[in-house]
């Protein structure tokens, strides 16, 4: 068996892991393309079967496109794959209402078991792993991937669309700087344990010492606002698996540790013996981090 | 009574914590028709209570007659096991009994399921269940006889009621706040490391040689507390057990020890770990338990204000026994009985709440509380955590192990031991005495 | 301006646990509202407040949602009023099946001009609850918003993109999925929660709403844990911060991980 998939891209062509998926499934891939049309030009030659392309946006945001992405899917419905950022998950969640099909997040594999689609996915933020069968649609909300590499070049249909009514009047960029902590060897985590924001320059100094990154867990981020958005780590957050992750003031609540389970050791800081944090380390330090974080970055030098 | 410029009051009674005490209390007033609110800081009745779980349940049953069939209780517990344990030795005395599963003496509950069920049975009764909410002070004003409680405040917010019920547990700051309850000594206080281990309900079955609901109760000392004051626990639910130590403060202080390094300790015994072995931690807690016995009761009345429970100093450890909910449910009962008779008396200053007081002191909870009234210093006495432990060890150990020596009469091989022990005959004979009197 | 808040009645997997066999265990997981939805009620409270309108509960569930304490914890929180789908058949239901109820009790509820909802449920947390909803009713979505301005008819909505924020403006009702920093929601005190019990509540079973069937059929195959590296669990005495630096700094370089 074979099944037909659909690919979403919400304006950003970073689908390279979607269309791998989707190449798994053997059917005919077809991608449908929200975004200016370099975007769409990037994905027909990313090694799909064929683009759908909803025209230039002009000011209208990805959201825009909901309707018109569910109708088109809904005229061939399939497994419909797509990356979870906000503007995907809205346009998926308008094709899982078109086609009353399940949406599932957090699959780490998609198979064929006859006509139906097995999925294994991690549920309950990670406490445990699911395996379904889908027999009919499926919406499955995937990481993305990068940008696939110029294989081919499927041809590319516009389809006239009239967006719903919404327009982007105003884009700020962010204060901070962009990260990939995807690709760090190293990470040195930080949480709500710290003070002040200036104290940051005392994590810093570790980082500098133990050539890493420095992420976060959620409030430090959102709320706080003391580091930006792309350094949180967790279900909500990014997932990594670098060599070595220092939880420092991090409780170890199981929606943070879920994104640092692939590290291949943990150090926790807490200055609390009971945090959860020191049943998922590898190496425990009981202590303030205020006088632990020096002595550790001095001996780092 | 009262005069037109004071507040109306929201409810008759105020009760703080939805603990045993706490909701035996509402429960009881409710029945009887008066308005009554009961504010619990947890998120949901039940969060933030740990227990031991052994519940002497005949009182209980007065309360809720249908207690046994109804109620979230695990197993009925018909084995008692006494365990002084050594380093390399435990030697237990055994009690089984038939007898006790019928009428029902005792049972395992675990607070966590127990509670949420007391706070239904209480919505069901017509108390106004509030979880979310910590109190913060009590209000009082200034009545002819003193200070007069009439209400709590909680953050911006006041409630006003004829009686307030301070059922806030062993660290009652609203009993100490009105001056009812002096700050306690470090040698009244012991503090509870507990924890629960899943475990299927046949292997424990199994292990604790159990059939069907009955269950076991086991009471360790000795090796188990590392030589501090106090004990170990294991108590078995249906498909989990009940595994704890509880340590006195002062002695904890003096001998600079982290109450969590002894429940490590306990836990990894060689004696202990067989227990739970395969078992997974679901939930783990520290507690302050209060110790002091009679001595711990403060004042537990006064204008427009009762104490009940842990909060009144309601706990018994007679060493073979941790015993507090039974008392909590005895005070709670004893308390609606006084605040109703309060109510319909229209005096709710101390005399006329002074019924609380006769009842629980003629009640089982007040006599048992006088019996072992010296039960905690007799528990004071170092001997008995360690040093008593060993030399039964060492005299049995003497006994039963067959050196390819000549035997030797019982009673040389315990002076034997005797003498290697820092146990004097006079230790013997006082500790001996004093426990006859205080157990 | 009516404005409803969907809100969750759910348990954090936190304090779930799941036996060796893979079952999870919910038993000692007592439900709450879920941990990001205040932040949803608050911004339409305050969006209410500024424009005279309506704040409308809306949660959806197997009857426990419906149980005294549920409705108190969310009654005392800043609603006008509640309605509830209180249905054992959503027991375990998935994010498309709750979205279509939610959907069906919005077009039931009627002229409602904003949903708001919160970031991410405690115990799914899939993120995906809205924008179905969104896609049932055909109203444009939004998610991780941190800012609502505007009136009936034409809001204007600050959001998050990779990089920094937008601002959208959006004619005609809409369905706005909250960040979770986007108000600082206020704790209810006792006068809210007696007030809780005054508020009016609606409550609809699935059968009253009429909604649409599913379009595929799920089977859960099975559940287990999830395969966790073992960890050494090596805890280091911090009581010397120097000496447990430069042990933890040997052991790392021991291990290659520096
Ligand atoms: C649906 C959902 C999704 C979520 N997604 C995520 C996510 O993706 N990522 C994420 O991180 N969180 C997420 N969360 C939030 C998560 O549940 C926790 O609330 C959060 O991770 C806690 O952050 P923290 O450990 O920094 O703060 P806290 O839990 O407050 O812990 C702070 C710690 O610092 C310690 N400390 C304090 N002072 C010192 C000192 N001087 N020295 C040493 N230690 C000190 C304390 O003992 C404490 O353990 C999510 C929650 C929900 C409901
Ligand atoms: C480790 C351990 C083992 C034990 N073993 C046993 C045993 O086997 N058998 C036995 O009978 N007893 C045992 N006990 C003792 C028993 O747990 C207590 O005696 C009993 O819980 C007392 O009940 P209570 O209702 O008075 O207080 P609690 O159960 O402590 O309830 C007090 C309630 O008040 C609430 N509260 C406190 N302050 C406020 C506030 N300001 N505002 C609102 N709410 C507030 C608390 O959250 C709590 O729910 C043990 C205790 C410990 C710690
Ligand atoms: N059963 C439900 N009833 C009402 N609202 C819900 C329900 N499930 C999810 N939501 C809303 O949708 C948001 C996101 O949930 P989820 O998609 O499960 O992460 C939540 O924060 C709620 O506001």
């Amino acid at each position: 068996m074979t099944v037909n998939t659909w690919i979403v891209v919400a304006g950003d062509p970073a689908i390279g892991d979607l269309i791998d998926t989707a190449r798994s499934l053997g059917g005919e891939v077809t991608a449908a393309v929200v975004g200016p049309r370099p975007v769409a030009d990037t994905v027909a030659a990313g090694g799909v079967d064929k683009v759908i392309w909803f025209g230039e946006p002009g000011d209208a945001p990805v959201e825009a496109y909901a309707t018109a992405v569910a109708d088109a899917i809904a005229a061939a419905p399939g497994v419909v794959l797509g990356s979870g950022g906000p503007g995907g998950r809205v346009l998926l969640g308008a094709a899982a209402a078109r086609l009353q099909a399940p949406a599932l997040t957090g699959a780490s594999s998609v198979s064929l078991d006859g006509a139906d689609v097995v999925v294994k996915r991690s549920v309950f933020g990670g406490i445990a792993e699911e395996t379904v069968a889908v027999s009919g649609p499926v919406v499955l909300v995937l990481d993305g991937g990068s940008v696939p590499a110029a294989t081919g070049s499927a041809p590319v249909e516009e389809i006239a669309s009239v967006p719903l009514g919404m327009t982007v009047v105003q884009t700020k960029p962010s204060e901070f700087e962009e990260v990939d902590l995807g690709a760090a060897v190293r990470v040195v985590g930080i949480g709500r344990g710290l003070k002040t924001k200036k104290d940051l320059a005392l994590i810093d100094g570790l980082a500098g010492a133990s050539d890493a990154e420095v992420a976060c867990s959620r409030p430090l981020a959102e709320g706080m606002d003391w580091l930006g958005k792309d350094r949180y780590i967790g279900v909500s957050g990014q997932n990594i698996s670098p060599e070595l992750y220092f939880a420092i003031g991090i409780s170890g609540q199981l929606q943070h540790m879920v994104g640092v389970r692939g590290a291949k050791t943990i150090v926790a800081i807490n200055s609390d013996p009971n945090a959860p944090v020191f049943t998922e380390a590898d190496y425990g330090l009981v202590g303030d981090l205020y006088q632990i974080v020096p002595a550790l970055t001095d001996a780092l030098k | 009574m009262s005069d037109a410029s004071e507040p109306e009051n929201d409810f008759d009674v105020v009760v703080v914590g939805a603990g045993i005490a706490g909701c035996v209390t509402a429960f009881q007033l409710a029945q009887q028709g008066h308005s009554v609110v009961l504010i619990e800081r947890g998120e949901a009745p039940g969060s933030k209570n740990l227990s031991g779980g052994v519940l002497y349940c005949r009182g209980m049953q007065e309360v809720f007659p249908d207690f046994l069939q109804e109620a979230p209780v695990e197993r009925r517990v018909t084995r008692n096991y006494i365990n002084f344990l050594n380093a390399e030795s435990s030697i237990g005395i055994d009690y089984k009994d038939t007898r006790l599963a019928d009428p029902v003496n005792a049972v395992t509950v675990l607070r966590a399921k127990l509670d949420p069920w007391l706070a239904e049975k209480c919505e069901e009764a017509g108390v106004f269940v509030m979880p979310g909410v910590r109190v913060d002070r009590v209000l009082t004003k200034d009545g002819p006889t003193g200070k007069r409680v009439v209400g709590v405040k909680a953050g911006d917010d006041e409630l006003r009621a004829s009686v307030v019920v301070a059922a806030d547990g062993v660290n009652s700051f609203i009993a100490q706040e009105v001056g009812l309850r002096p700050k306690q000594p470090l040698n009244h206080l012991a503090t509870g490391v507990k924890c629960v281990v899943s475990l299927p309900r046949e292997t424990i079955e199994a292990r604790f040689n159990l059939t069907g609901d009955e269950g076991a109760a086991f009471a360790v000392v000795g090796d188990c507390t590392e030589g501090i004051g106090g004990g170990g626990f294991i108590y078995t639910n249906t498909d989990s057990i009940s595994v704890g130590v509880v340590l006195r403060l002062d002695d904890m202080v003096a001998k600079n020890k982290s109450a969590t390094d002894i429940f490590d300790h306990f836990l990894t015994h060689q004696f202990v770990a067989p227990y739970l072995d395969g078992g997974e931690i679901t939930e783990y807690g520290c507690h302050m338990v209060a110790e002091g016995g009679m001595d711990m009761i403060g004042d537990i009345d006064m204008d427009g204000m009762v104490v009940v429970g842990d909060a009144a100093g309601l706990t018994l450890n007679t060493g073979l026994t941790v015993r507090g909910m039974d008392l909590a449910v005895a005070s709670g009962v004893a308390a609606a009985a006084g605040i109703a008779s309060a109510l319909s008396g229209k005096d709710t200053s101390k005399v006329g709440l002074a019924g609380y007081r006769e009842q629980l002191f003629a009640s089982f909870a007040g006599q048992d509380m006088k019996t072992y009234a010296k039960a905690p210093s007799f528990l004071e006495v170092q001997r008995m955590y360690k040093d008593y432990g060993e030399l039964i060890g060492n005299v049995l150990y003497g006994a039963f192990n067959l050196d390819n020596q000549p035997r030797q009469h019982l009673a040389k091989v315990a002076l034997k031991a005797f003498k290697k022990s820092p146990v004097k005959i006079r230790h013997l004979i006082s500790d001996g005495f004093a426990g006859v009197r205080a157990l | 301006m009516k404005i409803v808040v969907a809100y969750k009645w759910a348990p954090n997997p936190q304090d779930a646990t799941v036996g060796a066999a893979g079952a999870v265990d919910w038993s000692r997981a007592k439900p709450a509202i879920s941990e990001y939805d205040p932040v949803a009620v608050e911004l339409a409270r305050e969006l209410a407040d500024a424009t005279g309108g309506e704040v409308i509960g809306l949660t959806a569930g197997a009857k426990g949602v419906d149980a005294t304490m549920a409705r108190k914890a969310a009654l005392s929180r800043r609603f006008d009023r509640a309605v509830i789908v209180a249905d054992d058949s959503l027991q375990g239901a998935g994010s498309t099946e709750l979205a279509a109820v939610l959907a069906a009790a919005v077009r039931h509820i009627g002229d409602v001009d904003l949903v708001i909802t919160g970031d991410s449920s405690v115990d799914v947390g899939g993120k995906m609850v809205p924008t179905v909803l969104a896609g049932q009713l055909g109203w444009p979505a939004v998610a991780e918003v941190s800012a609502v301005t505007g009136g009936a008819g034409s809001v204007r909505v600050e959001r998050a993109i990779a990089g920094g924020t937008q601002v959208l403006e959006i004619s005609g009702p809409a369905v706005l999925a909250a960040s979770t920093d986007a108000a600082v929601p206020r704790l209810p005190g006792m006068k809210d929660i007696l007030a809780a019990t005054k508020k009016p509540v609606q409550t609809l079973t699935v059968a009253e709403l009429g909604v649409p069937a599913t379009g595929s059929t799920v089977t859960v195959k099975g559940t287990s844990r999830p395969d966790l590296k073992a960890r050494k669990g090596q805890m280091i005495d911090a009581k010397d911060p120097a000496a447990a630096a430069a042990e933890l700094v040997a052991a790392l370089r021991g291990t290659g991980a520096l």
